[in-house]
């Protein structure tokens, strides 16, 4: 079923709860062979070069496309797992001052640790492979960094060329390389604790997150083109070319294969 | 055998993977004069090796020639990865290329490696590590190795 992910101060209460929801009971229950710690897994693991020499999900181009099919597949699984298919994933659009730190959706905060209600232990969310030792989940926000500011979004909105060589987090410019780092890296850091580590996906707000810069990219593309991504078919080694399968999803998730979203069965309002 | 290194690591920069850099950064400290480059186990402690308390924590910093760098946090180990990376200035300044140690901790926080213009590198990320850790300490998953 096609969704329309909102943005979540748009939610009712009982879409907050039942996204929520969704999420506790994939934390221990599988859908279409997967749970929610084989997303954090698969995080962790494509996060680093792979033997294949490529990185796919973060320092590369493929890190727009690799988080859409990412976000598509959590999407997909929390419809299975809850039985509702009208579950969607929210964005979150920083540049507003309104967070979704609360006690009625992702958990309130009290000295940097979720230790009651929604996503705290008592609630049923546990961590996996955490770097920080500790059962409750962490956020430190706003104390090692600041939110994008619309200006700043629409600076990097407006870059032209998608990505180039060499395809890295040297390259200045580059949509794809700016958007990762000024705008997706330091969102990652305003949040600060579990969501600055590598086993992100551990807070829930790391999908809200990614699905404003999903978001973005679908914006970007509306303007630059929808099939503009860099680099195209051919053999540039080191990076997923357009029509190369993403790793660790199924042969042909390509970034070709996610280019448009009104195939994947989502759209934004 | 110095300048060689220093264009691998010029080529592995521009490629992005740059586990070398590291090793030379190691090298050049202890080529002072009298010292034997290479040396099998008499390197001298690299005068930027630290150990001492921040913030009630032990934080303990080595560099290591031809190894990779060490940090220890409450004698626990934080491995670290360096990648070559875009810093965009927030004054507004020129955005510059430059190497940086990331770990699982500060994985979208890269701190600048020590260089000719950054010396303190290795205990940035340590101060950078304890102040994210506030009352918590490492996991043993903070130990396991990533290659970018």
């Amino acid at each position: 079923m096609a969704v329309v992910r909102k943005n979540f101060t748009a939610m009712t209460s009982a879409e907050k709860t039942a996204f929520a929801n969704a999420l506790r009971q994939f934390k221990t229950t599988s859908a279409n062979g997967r749970n929610y710690n084989w997303y954090i897994d698969q995080h962790i693991t494509f996060f680093a070069r792979t033997t294949d020499n490529i990185s796919h999900a973060h320092q590369s181009p493929s890190f727009f496309p690799w988080h859409r099919e990412y976000l598509r597949l959590l999407e997909l699984d929390l419809q299975t797992v809850s039985g509702n298919p009208g579950i969607f994933i929210p964005y979150w659009d920083w540049t507003v001052s309104t967070l979704p730190f609360t006690s009625d959706f992702l958990g309130s905060v009290t000295n940097g640790s979720v230790s009651s209600g929604n996503f705290s232990p008592a609630w049923g969310w546990s961590l996996y492979r955490s770097s920080i030792a500790t059962s409750f989940l962490q956020r430190r926000v706003g104390q090692n960094a600041t939110r994008p500011t619309a200006s700043q979004v629409s600076t990097v909105q407006s870059r032209t060329v998608y990505d180039q060589s060499p395809w890295n987090s040297t390259v200045s410019n580059s949509y794809r390389n700016r958007n990762e780092i000024e705008l997706h890296n330091r969102v990652h850091n305003y949040v600060g604790g579990h969501m600055g580590t590598r086993e992100a996906p551990n807070d829930p707000c790391f999908w809200l997150h990614h699905c404003n810069i999903d978001r973005l990219w679908w914006l970007w593309q509306t303007v630059r083109g929808l099939d503009t991504y860099q680099p195209r078919t051919g053999t540039t080694s080191g990076v997923v070319d357009n029509n190369e399968t993403m790793r660790p999803f199924g042969a042909g998730r390509s970034p070709l294969a996610v280019h448009d979203i009104s195939a994947l069965n989502y759209s934004y309002a | 055998m110095t300048d060689m290194k220093r264009r691998d690591v010029l080529r592995y920069s521009a490629a992005g993977a740059v586990t070398a850099a590291t090793a030379v950064v190691g090298i050049q400290a202890v080529a002072g004069p009298g010292s034997a480059v290479g040396g099998e186990k008499a390197a001298a402690a690299d005068p930027r090796d630290f150990e001492e308390t921040y913030k009630g924590k032990k934080i303990k910093g080595k560099h290591n020639a031809g190894g990779k760098d060490e940090l220890h946090i409450n004698n626990k180990k934080l491995a670290l990865t360096v990648i070559s990376t875009l810093f965009i200035p927030e004054d507004g300044s020129e955005p510059y290329v430059a190497n940086a140690y990331i770990s699982a901790v500060n994985h979208y926080d890269p701190v600048e490696i020590d260089n000719d213009k950054n010396k303190e590198g290795l205990k940035k990320l340590a101060k950078k590590v304890v102040d994210m850790l506030g009352d918590l300490e490492l996991s043993d998953e903070a130990a396991k190795a990533h290659t970018h």
